[in-house]
Order: C-alpha cells, then sequence, then structure tokens
C-alpha cells in the first residue's frame, strides 16, 4: 500500500542516515597525538600556576602538550564519568576525598607502586602516613596535592564568657562545655558532616565503621546508640546546632563566622572562607585545637594516573612537579593550604609567618596526629556506604527517628552493599596494570 | 467592563505580581549590596549599593566571548525550533495512518529523564563529531514537543476555508505553512521563541560535558566556573543570576505583543 | 481539522509529505531522547563498570531497586507527592492567563512580571529561595514572624515534614509563568467572535468561560497536564541547590537519585534501571491524561 511503502521509505531512510552518521564518518579532529589530559577539580584562580607547572613540564617533554580542564566539584563527576564511557579519560586526574576509591577498585586507576618505589627520593618528601590514604588493597594509587583535616575551631570570646580556660581533652568535656556556652540563639558545638568529617565523633567513643576485614559493619553498638541518643538530645537541647546535620558547607561556617557557634569542627579551609567574610577574627578571638583524642578526618586532593593513559611515565612527571617541590609550593601558598610534601610545607609555614601569621598555628594543627586520621576506609563502594549510613544517622540526629532503629536500618544496608560482589567480582578479574 | 470586577482584576494581578517579585527584589538587592547572606534581620532597603560585583564578574571571565557562544547557540536553536516544529505542528494536524502512534510517541519523548540521556548523547554527538561545537550544544534541542503540539493548536484553529481555497488555487503544501499558518500564528511563534532561548539560554549540563575549549563556554558555565571559589556565597552570584536571566526578560518583552488578542487574527479569523 | 483526500498519488504524496514533514523533528528525538532511552533500558539489565565489558544481569537492578532500596521508594513517593502540586500550579496559570488577556490597562507589566520567574536559571531560583527560606537569615520566617503566624523560625528545608511542600512551593512559582504563556498562546486560537455570538445569546462571563473559553483551551491545558506530569525534571537543579536531596532523603525525586547514582557513585547501571521506572510511570500517566482528554493530546475539533 504506497501509505506505509512512502512511510516505510522515509523512516528507513532516517535510519540509515542516522546511522551512516554514527558509524563514524567524524570530521572531528583526533585528539592530537601527544597530549596528556589534566582534569583538575575546582582550581580556576590556578591559572597562572598551572601554566608554570606545565612551563616545568616541558623542560623534560617538550613534546608531549597538555591540556587542564577544571571543573567545579558538583559538576566533576559528571565530567569526569562521561569521559571515561566514551574512552577518553584524562590521563591525570584530581580527586577530593574518598571518590578515586571506588574508580581504583574498577580497574580505573593506575598502579603507582612501581613509580614510587623507582622515585625513592621523590617518595620520601612525604608523610608516610599521608601517602598511605591511597592504598587499597595494597597498592597505592594516589598522590597528595594539598590536604586539610579536621580540627576544632573555638570562639575565644564565648570560651571566656563561660568560664572555660582551655579546649576540650575528652568528649565528655565537649559536651560540657557545649551546654555551658549555650544561650539563647548560640550553640557550644557544630559540626561538618559531609565527607566523615563527622566520624572524629564517634572515634572518641571508640566506634568503628566496619571489622578490620572491611568485609561487615561494625557501628551497630551499644555504645553507638547511647553516643547518638546523646546527640540528639544535644541537638534538641540546642547545645548542638541543629546545622551540623544538614547544613553543608556555607551556612555552618557562616554561623561559626557571626559568632553563634562555641566549637566548630571543621577542616582547616574553613578558616580562609571566615576570614574574608568578616573581620573580627584573629588570634585573639579565635583558637585552634585539635578534637579530644586527636582523631581526625582527612579531606585530601590526591593526583591519579588513568589505567589506561598513553603517557603513564610522562604523566608520572608531570605529578611529581606539581605535588613536590617549587611546583607544590606555589600551589600551596596560593590555596592556603599544606601539600603531601613536609619540606615544601616547612616552606609554606614560614612564608605564612610572614604574610598571614594567623594561618601557621592553623596549619600546625594539620601536620600533627597523621596517625590517627578516621574516615578514611579503603572500602571501594565508600561513596554508597556513606550515602547509606549518613541520611539514617541524620534522622536519628535530628530526633526523627530512635538510634537503634536508624542504626539497625543503617547496619543492614551497609552490609547489603559490602557483600554485594557484583563490581568487585570484575575488578579481581581485570588486568589492571601500567604500560 | 463593570468596575468593581475591573477593580478585583488589579488586585488578584498585583497581588500575583508582589509575590513573584519579591524574590526578584532580594536576587537585585543581594547583587547590589552582597548584605544578609549572614546576617539577620533582613533589611528591607539596600544599604550602599554598588555595582562592584556585576563589574568584578565581567573582568574576570571573558564575558563577551561567553556571550557570544550562548548567543550563537541560542539562535540555531531558535530558527531550528520554529522551522521544525512547524512543520511537525502542521503535520498533526492531518490526517493519517499512525498518527496516534506518533503522537503517543511525542509525549512519551517529553517522559525521557533529561539526565539519564546526557551520556548517551554524548556518545552519539562524538560520533557526528560535533564536540565542542556550537551545532553540538545545540542538537538535543533543536526541537520541542511542547512548542510541536502548540503549533498544531494554532494550526487546527486556522479556518479550514482559508486552507481549502489555497489548495484548489494549486498552491503548495509548504507554502501553506509558511505563507498562510505561520503568520496566523503569531502567538505560537513567539511562545516558541521565548521557550526555545530559555531552554537553551540556560542549557547548563549538557555544555558542561560537551565542551572543553575555555573559548567556547557559555555564560552560565563561565560565569559558574568563575563563582566556584567562593563557594557561590557572595553577592557576586547573585549578579551572576542577574546578568544570565536578563536577556530572556528582554526577549520576552519583544514577543509580548503577539500575546494581545485580536490584534492579529481578529479580522481573519472568522 | 482534518484533511482527507482521495485514493491514489494524492494519498501516497500527502503521505510522504508528512513523514517529511515529521522526519527533522523525530530525529532529533530519535537521537536525543529514544535512542538515549534505549541505552539505558539495554544497561538496567546488565553490570557496568563504566571502565569495562558489561555483564548480563537479568532483572538484578529492578529487584534490587524493589526489595531492598528504600531510598528508591521514598524517592518514587516524593516524586508521586510532588506531581500532586501541578494541578495548583495549572489552575493560578489559567486564572492569571485568563485576568492577563483582558483588555486592561497595564496588561503588559502584569504579563511580564508574572512571567519573570519562568527564564530565571533553575540554580538561580534555587539559590534565592533557599536564603528565603532560611531558618536563621531568611525572610520568609521574619515575615512569618512579623504577622504573628508563627511563633519561631521553622527550619523550612530542614524539618522532614515541611522541605518538601517548600520545594514544591518554589517549583510553582517558577513554573506558573510558563503554564500561563501556554495558556495564553491557546487564547489566541480561540476567535472572538464567538463570545461576541455567545454574548448576544445572552451568556454571563462564567457561562462563557465553561462553555467556549475551558472546551477550546483543552489542547493548552493538557499540555500544562503533561508539564506537570514531568515537573520533578525541572526541579533537579532546585533540590540539588537547597536541600540536596535532604533532611534524610524526604526531598529526593526519582530524578535527582538517577544523578546521584548515576554521577556520584558512577552507577550507570543501576541508575538506568531506576531511569526505566521513572519513565515507564510517566509514560503511564500521560497515557492516561490522553485518555481522559480524548485520545487525540486534547485536541478540539472545531466546526
Amino acid at each position: 500500500m504506497p501509505f506505509r511503502a512512502s512511510a516505510a521509505f522515509t523512516v528507513i531512510a532516517a535510519l540509515i542516515s542516522t546511522l551512516l552518521a554514527l558509524s563514524g564518518c567524524s570530521n572531528e579532529s583526533e585528539p592530537v597525538q601527544n597530549k596528556i589530559v589534566v582534569l583538575t577539580f575546582n582550581m580556576p584562580h590556578y591559572k597562572d600556576g598551572f601554566s608554570r607547572w606545565v612551563a616545568e613540564f616541558h623542560k623534560l617533554h617538550p613534546d608531549i602538550e597538555v591540556e587542564q580542564i577544571d571543573r567545579k566539584g558538583s559538576n566533576w563527576g559528571a565530567f569526569y564519568h562521561t569521559q571515561v564511557i566514551s574512552g577518553t579519560a584524562p590521563d591525570i586526574i584530581d580527586t577530593q576525598g574518598g571518590a578515586w576509591l571506588q574508580y581504583a577498585s574498577q580497574g580505573g586507576l593506575l598502579d603507582l607502586t612501581p613509580f614510587l618505589e623507582k622515585d625513592a627520593e621523590f617518595t620520601a618528601n612525604f608523610y608516610p602516613e599521608l601517602l598511605q590514604s591511597w592504598i587499597y588493597e595494597g597498592q597505592n594509587y594516589g598522590i597528595p596535592l594539598y590536604f586539610t583535616k579536621t580540627l576544632l575551631f573555638y570562639n575565644k570570646l564565648m570560651f571566656q564568657e563561660a568560664g572555660i580556660t582551655s579546649p576540650p581533652n575528652s568528649f565528655d568535656q565537649l559536651m560540657e562545655y557545649a551546654y555551658k556556652m549555650t544561650k539563647g540563639e548560640k550553640s557550644g558545638f557544630m559540626t561538618l558532616n559531609f565527607d566523615w568529617l563527622y566520624w572524629s565523633l564517634f572515634a572518641m567513643n571508640g566506634i568503628d565503621l566496619v571489622t578490620p576485614d572491611l568485609r561487615h559493619a561494625a557501628f551497630n553498638t551499644p555504645k553507638a546508640i547511647a553516643l547518638i541518643e546523646r546527640l540528639a538530645k544535644a541537638t534538641k537541647d540546642g547545645a548542638i546546632s541543629n546545622i551540623s546535620w544538614t547544613g553543608r558547607w556555607v551556612e555552618p561556617n557562616s554561623m561559626f563566622a557571626a559568632g553563634q557557634i562555641g566549637m566548630l569542627q571543621a577542616h582547616s579551609t574553613a578558616l580562609l572562607w571566615m576570614l574574608s567574610n568578616t573581620s573580627w577574627i584573629n588570634e585573639n578571638t579565635i583558637g585552634f585545637a585539635q578534637m579530644p583524642g586527636n582523631w581526625s578526618t582527612p579531606n585530601a586532593h590526591a593526583l591519579h594516573i588513568s589505567a589506561d593513559s598513553k603517557y603513564p611515565q610522562a604523566a608520572w612527571d608531570f605529578i611529581k612537579i606539581a605535588t613536590s617541590g617549587e611546583g607544590a609550593y606555589s600551589l600551596g601558598i596560593s590555596l592556603n593550604n599544606l601539600t603531601g610534601d613536609r619540606f615544601v610545607n616547612e616552606k609554606i609555614l614560614d612564608y605564612f609567618s610572614q604574610t598571614k601569621p594567623i594561618v601557621v598555628p592553623l596549619l600546625r594543627t594539620q601536620q600533627e596526629h597523621l596517625n590517627t586520621l578516621v574516615g578514611n576506609w579503603p572500602l571501594a563502594n565508600d561513596a554508597e556506604i556513606k550515602e547509606a549510613l549518613y541520611p539514617e544517622l541524620q534522622s536519628a540526629l535530628l530526633n526523627h527517628k530512635s538510634a537503634a532503629d536508624a542504626l539497625s536500618r543503617a547496619e543492614k544496608k551497609v552490609n547489603h552493599i559490602l557483600s554485594r560482589d557484583d563490581r568487585t567480582a570484575q575488578s579481581q578479574s581485570s588486568v589492571s596494570g601500567g604500560q | 467592563m463593570r468596575r468593581h470586577s475591573l477593580w478585583a482584576t488589579h488586585l488578584l494581578l498585583s497581588t500575583t505580581c508582589l509575590v513573584m517579585l519579591v524574590p526578584f527584589y532580594w536576587l537585585l538587592k543581594t547583587s547590589l549590596t552582597g548584605e544578609n547572606l549572614f546576617s539577620y534581620p533582613p533589611a528591607l532597603l539596600p544599604d550602599n549599593p554598588h555595582i562592584f560585583y556585576y563589574v568584578d564578574a565581567w573582568y574576570s571571565i571573558p564575558f563577551v566571548r561567553y556571550l557570544l557562544n550562548s548567543v550563537v547557540v541560542s539562535a540555531i536553536v531558535i530558527v531550528a525550533n520554529i522551522i521544525f516544529n512547524a512543520m511537525a505542528g502542521y503535520a498533526l494536524t492531518m490526517d493519517f495512518k499512525g498518527k496516534r502512534v506518533v503522537i503517543l510517541l511525542l509525549l512519551s519523548c517529553m517522559m525521557v529523564p533529561y539526565q539519564a540521556t546526557v551520556v548517551p548523547a554524548y556518545l552519539l554527538t562524538k560520533e557526528l563529531g560535533l564536540l565542542n561545537s556550537h551545532l553540538g550544544m545545540a542538537l538535543p534541542l533543536m526541537s520541542t514537543i511542547v512548542c510541536i503540539f502548540m503549533f498544531k493548536a494554532s494550526f487546527a484553529a486556522v479556518p479550514r476555508s482559508l486552507i481549502d481555497s489555497a489548495r484548489i488555487d494549486g498552491v503548495p503544501e509548504w507554502q501553506i505553512i509558511f505563507r498562510i499558518m505561520l503568520p496566523l500564528s503569531q502567538s505560537a511563534i513567539a511562545t516558541n521563541v521565548v521557550l526555545a532561548f530559555t531552554w537553551s539560554w540556560n542549557s547548563f549540563l549538557w555544555p558542561l560535558i560537551i565542551l572543553r575549549d575555555d573559548n567556547m563556554q557559555t555564560l552560565p558555565l563561565g560565569l559558574a566556573n568563575f563563582l566556584s571559589v567562593v563557594e557561590d556565597t557572595s553577592g557576586a552570584l547573585y549578579a551572576f543570576c542577574i546578568m544570565v536571566l536578563i536577556p530572556g526578560l528582554v526577549i520576552f518583552l519583544l514577543a509580548q505583543k503577539q500575546f494581545i488578542q485580536g490584534l492579529t487574527t481578529g479580522a481573519t479569523k472568522g | 481539522m482534518t484533511v482527507k483526500f482521495g485514493i491514489g498519488n494524492k494519498r501516497l504524496r500527502e503521505s510522504t509529505l508528512i513523514w517529511f514533514l515529521l522526519f527533522p523533528s523525530l530525529a532529533v528525538f530519535l537521537l536525543y531522547r529514544i535512542l538515549p532511552l534505549a541505552w539505558n533500558g539495554v544497561l538496567s539489565l546488565q553490570f557496568w563498570s563504566m571502565y569495562k565489558p558489561p555483564r548480563f544481569a537479568g532483572l538484578y537492578h529492578y529487584k534490587e531497586l524493589f526489595l531492598y532500596d528504600d531510598v528508591f521508594r521514598q524517592s518514587l513517593w516524593n516524586t508521586l507527592l510532588f506531581m500532586v502540586g501541578s494541578p495548583i500550579g495549572i489552575a493560578l496559570g489559567l486564572m492569571i492567563a485568563l485576568l492577563v488577556n483582558r483588555p486592561i490597562f497595564g496588561r503588559n507589566i502584569y504579563r511580564t512580571i508574572i512571567f519573570m520567574s519562568f527564564p530565571v536559571m533553575t540554580v538561580a531560583t534555587g539559590v534565592i529561595w533557599l536564603w528565603l527560606f532560611s531558618e536563621k537569615t531568611g525572610l520568609i520566617n521574619y515575615f512569618l514572624m512579623y504577622i504573628g503566624l508563627i511563633d519561631h523560625s521553622q527550619p523550612f528545608l530542614e524539618d522532614f515534614n515541611l522541605a518538601l511542600p517548600s520545594i514544591v512551593l518554589v517549583s510553582i512559582w517558577q513554573v506558573v509563568g510558563l503554564y500561563m504563556i501556554i495558556i495564553l498562546t491557546g487564547l489566541q486560537n480561540i476567535p472572538p467572535s464567538i463570545y461576541q455570538a455567545a454574548k448576544i445569546d445572552g451568556a454571563n462571563s462564567w457561562q462563557q468561560f465553561w462553555l467556549i473559553t475551558f472546551p477550546l483551551l483543552r489542547p493548552s491545558i493538557f499540555l500544562c497536564l503533561i508539564i506537570g506530569i514531568i515537573n520533578s525534571f525541572n526541579a533537579f537543579d532546585l533540590v540539588y541547590v537547597m536541600t540536596g536531596g535532604g533532611p534524610g532523603h524526604a526531598t529526593e525525586l526519582l530524578i535527582t537519585y538517577i544523578y546521584k547514582t548515576a554521577f556520584t557513585l558512577a552507577r550507570f547501571d543501576y541508575a538506568a534501571a531506576i531511569t526505566v521506572i521513572n519513565f515507564s510511570l510517566f509514560l503511564a500517566l500521560t497515557w492516561l491524561v490522553n485518555r481522559m482528554s480524548g485520545g487525540n493530546a486534547g485536541a478540539v475539533e472545531t466546526n
């Protein structure tokens, strides 16, 4: 019948032309052969510094071009995953926190252990404990670019008003001080909650996330229930601000900056933000201390090499430039952060002692107690576990659910995730290795 | 129009306008002063307004280039939309086998979650060789189903007598579309322009994924990158919002007159 | 309006013409909606790490979603609740469109102001309303306490019960401009002569509305209903900026869950399964609405 024929014809023509287009008569210029792509995480203001890295790099590899792509945190995942799927993963990626685990566990990242062993002199620059943060199943996948970890900021004025003379040295004291400083709109204590930053509170109460073999949830204990009930009550009483559990970055820091919080657990970047937004913050009004027990959660950035990078050696050379020596120094002073390189850090502290002295005691806390880092378990499904656990905790802490109920549900979910082997099984069957 | 009904109309509309405007007023005010982001109580009048945030945004990024990129992409999208949607809308006014299927197909295309399409869309666009290009950015937006249906409804309202007499006179179909029906569907065209512009101008996720070059960035993207270090907390963010918003409003203002009933259609629509 | 021709060459020419007219649009949708949907459909039946080839998984992900994943169930429920707000928005849009369509002074201004919410980037809308709803510094709490409606600040976006309604409110604020513009376009299609004839016959405004305007607006209202179904897609940025899906997934929608699963957790296979379910749900609702409007996308037979 004529209708069917013409309709069919048009549809087939459409499909053929689409297929032709899809079958790769693409005139897109193939990626320039000698190029490495570096995907950075939220450093748009470091363009000059990056060019200096590239200049250094070209001394070693004058024929390899460097392309930088910078993406904001919330967009980084979308961009990176799309690149991976389309087969054009960036040679070097800059990740934050534990995101690298899911990539490493699936074989997406290059094992850097051989490189570290070969370049022993370079490796010796780093704090050994920090370097361990990027070990998964015995292999090292990342080199620290810059790092921060949590500490306790405290408002000295509020301390004085409440008659407190020094920062708390135990969890009970922390709670006691929190209650003492709570008055009206002001709360005694607040913490950031993303990326496991709150976990020091659990660690100082002897609660672990998982069993040592990383196979089962270990946080559903009577101690944990008691802790959460205590924290929930304090939240209800206003001693702990409820923004601790619902805020992300801006709200908690701005409340502290507005003088409404007695003690804030945050990582060191918070100070820079607060300094630029207030005028009253200085050495006399704000103090820094480790959390009781010296527990802290790191929030670090690291550089990794893609498993299928065509220029792993060149990428490694670039990483060395960015993470140690002069390259790291210029990054550190630009971001007001410490790097992974011990010697560079001393130089950075020297620099700040002359230009911004208030930062020095802050940064010193970042260097100390790297052996009591928590919140950095090498779990392949770290991100999923976080997503499974935190909302339950949040519900309990906001008194929306009982602690026992929340923990038992979270335990079930986490165990389910840990036992699910649909992807880790795949990673074991892959051959990951350099070229 | 009776007086109290006029009064009531104005009252209702004014109240609605007020509700709609409050956020804008605040957006504008904060972009000019950066105050009240962290302090309380909120001040009703701006204190020391300045245009520093706008200036900052203008100079911190290659503003004009990004603006041009956005303009080019939106222009492609608008033109393609009008042509493709009018064609499809016209086809849908005719009766043909499979029409029901096509309609359901179009409706179901609207149901596909957009974010779930960007990765396969990227792969397709890569095959087409259109990554990192204006055309590549415009392609997914070149036709919109909402506008197809609006054209369909507008064309359906054109009196049959006009079409029949044109057919009898032997006018070819495409001329019927472009010489008779489109001119009588000003309102649908105007809406199409406004919607296509808005959706392409504000498009964020797609350009983010397919653009790599710095000089191809569109305005929302470029400004977002500029703001990333301040973590979206200063008056600069608000200035950004206003700057991205203004062209859309201008387009709507220009398209305004097409929404006045009776002016162009009264004489010809029986 | 239907056009029927006779048999033979004319029919062939007409069918070719029709498909030719439909081709460009259909091509765009094929490339950017249908093929991606198929990609997701196939992927939802596989295990896939983005670094490796996929393996067949059958209904594993669907079982996971329905049997284990309470976040999915919460998102589904939230999405359904979210849709409940759309009739309100459409009713408002209809009312406003009718009002600004009258020959009153200043209607251009009214129209522009009310429409202004639509071209704002959703991210920007989220940012400003995030501040407006803020418990400590926001205008809404300030205002409500000022007029005495509440006695202390409400944490709108941090409250398990208030967060989703707050987002729905903002979504309505944002989309009412779109509804208005669609209905205004639809109003243009009604010839004024019909009203004149009705007036002569003695019909009052109310009757004119119910017997003329409303039926003839059916295509526009149908379109608005469809937009209402998928409106949670537009709310993506709102949720992302204002609550991040919280507190505790109280504002998690299917679309935000899809995004997080794909772009934060890199679980594209799982996200694909959620996509398929989201699509199917909306499709079923659309089919329902289409049925209820006469099956032709609400088209009106004029004579």
